[in-house]
């Protein structure tokens, strides 16, 4: 296994042995980037150490106690904000005894509800899923001077609230990790996700999942990921361009994913209660399996639709049971769903566009897809949509 | 989100920050003036402490810009200014905010007496994230 892949691996758990310690959270990230330098340096040159973990807590130790002894001599004050004496989670509370208790803690530190979505993503990718700031940035589209005052000021944020890392209390369990599945999902459902956010979003499902084997939902949520990553290749064409879900070349799906996603699934959906990313999963692998886009299980598709939407009454999910609908019933069907709609954005518009132009009703087409493209703020879809546009009766 | 902050602004002479070259700004009492200023700092350093600063450009005055132009069926360039009205492109802020409304707060912050301030949503090369 390459250096950087064992670095990715063991930096949260690193992390979170370090955060056990210390409640700093800028100051351990600080300490474990120390030590990924010093085995950059080290490894190739000594070979990667028996217990590579052992070994960078070791160092990433060493490093974080002489940044509060230099800063205790500079600071007197600001070194008992530390807290390196006192630990960290109560006299009373259990000490954290397994890989998944630390990341479990790491993660719920993450999406801590005083933080902003965006920073609860930042934070997670760079503590979690051990990128960079600078990838982090990548992903976002900002400057790495942007991401890293974001990321500061997400751990000040935890700071100033007193958040430590701790395992959560059993009774706050599910409700601190549904929070996390939502943090992690935000990134990367949508179907015209980037690629680039892919590999950080699957890697820290799989942490989440990790965390909390027992949690149905989260392997829902990584069956999600996984069997949405699956079509990273297929979404876009060679110039950059969409490719809507029923005309992507399959051949070019990841079927090793979709086999993971799809063996996940078959796993926990017997197990119950079945939840909103287990259906979303759902949803995604009758997709998966269908060989050609025409060949989709539509009925089956409407019936998980309509299962979602009991327990998640979402705008997007009901515009989904609306596109179900349409495909087993008849565009009019789908045409009424949404005419009754609330929450209504530019994608209604494109899907009504889609439908009218099925009808024929091409002048009303054409103006649904112009509505769309005029609202949306995505320049690839804003070109596909006026595409579509453009065809609308001249096919 | 990312939105684009445009000054549309006539200083005179032309220079930055505009607010220093407007008449209606400077004829404001001095307090007033000084009150406004402090109030854009601390507003600004929270932009730039939040992590929602992208890039920020003043721009030189219009009379330096070059325009590329269509004379019938031929290209032509001139000397600018681009617009014959009163206000010009004077400098740009982009951020990225979570939210609309936190973009328009920013917004809010520029924009001296006898300024117009644009806030513009930018295309992503990604989804819509609103």
């Amino acid at each position: 296994m390459p250096f950087e892949d064992v670095w990715r691996r063991e930096a949260p758990h690193v992390l979170a042995a370090l955060l056990r310690r210390s409640g700093n959270l800028a100051a351990c990230e600080d300490a474990v980037q120390l030590a990924l330098l010093a085995a950059a340096e080290q490894w190739p040159r000594e070979g990667l150490p028996e217990e590579p973990r052992a070994w960078l807590r070791t160092v990433a130790t060493r490093r974080l106690v002489d940044a509060v002894r230099s800063d205790a001599s500079r600071r007197a004050r600001e070194e008992r904000a530390f807290r390196l004496e006192e630990p960290l989670h109560g006299a009373d509370g259990p000490e954290p005894t397994s890989a998944g208790e630390d990341l479990l803690g790491l993660l719920v530190l993450c999406a801590h509800p005083a933080l902003s979505p965006a920073s609860q993503t930042a934070l997670m990718l760079r503590a979690v899923a051990g990128l960079r700031t600078a990838e982090v940035a990548e992903c976002f589209f900002v400057p790495e001077s942007t991401m890293a005052q974001r990321i500061s000021r997400a751990k000040a944020t935890l700071r100033a609230h007193g958040a430590r890392f701790a395992p959560p209390r059993p009774q706050e369990l599910p409700r601190r990790l549904h929070a996390v599945r939502h943090v992690v999902a935000s990134m990367y459902s949508q179907e015209h996700a980037l690629a680039e956010l892919g590999e950080g979003a699957v890697r820290l499902a799989r942490a989440v999942r990790a965390a909390g084997p027992d949690e149905p939902e989260s392997a829902g949520l990584l069956a999600l990921l996984l069997l949405t990553h699956a079509r990273a290749a297929a979404r876009r064409d060679g110039a950059g361009e969409i490719v809507p879900l029923l005309e992507q070349d399959r051949s070019l799906w990841d079927t090793t994913l979709i086999a993971e996603g799809v063996s996940l699934l078959g796993e926990v959906l017997p197990v119950g209660p079945v939840g909103p990313f287990q259906l979303q999963a759902a949803i995604a692998a009758v997709h998966a399996e269908a060989p050609t886009g025409e060949a989709t299980d539509w009925p089956q598709i409407l019936e998980l639709y309509r299962m979602l939407e009991q327990v998640e009454p979402t705008p997007s999910v009901r515009l989904g049971l609306a596109v179900a609908t349409a495909e087993v019933q008849g565009p009019q069907a789908g045409l009424n769903l949404l005419a009754t709609a609330d929450g209504r954005t530019h994608r209604h518009d494109a899907v009504e566009g889609h439908l009218l132009a099925r009808l024929g009703r091409d002048d009303a087409a054409r103006e649904a897809f112009l509505r769309a493209a005029d609202a949306t703020r995505s320049l690839p879809e804003q070109r596909y949509l006026l595409r579509l546009a453009a065809a609308a009766g001249t096919t | 989100m990312k939105y684009v902050i445009l000054i549309h602004s006539n200083p005179q002479p032309w220079g930055h920050p505009t607010p220093d070259y407007l008449p209606e700004h400077q004829a404001l009492p001095a307090e007033e003036r000084e009150a406004g200023n402090r109030a854009f700092d601390e507003g600004f350093a929270e932009v730039i402490d939040r992590g929602e600063l992208v890039h920020a450009e003043a721009l030189a005055s219009p009379t330096a810009s070059r325009l590329f132009r269509w004379k019938g069926d031929q290209k032509i360039v001139v000397d600018g200014p681009y617009a014959e009205g009163r206000e010009h492109l004077a400098g740009f802020f982009l951020v990225d905010t979570e939210t609309q409304e936190r973009a328009e707060e920013i917004a809010a912050l520029f924009g001296a007496r006898g300024e117009t301030v644009e806030l513009r949503p930018v295309m992503s090369e990604g989804p819509d994230e609103s």
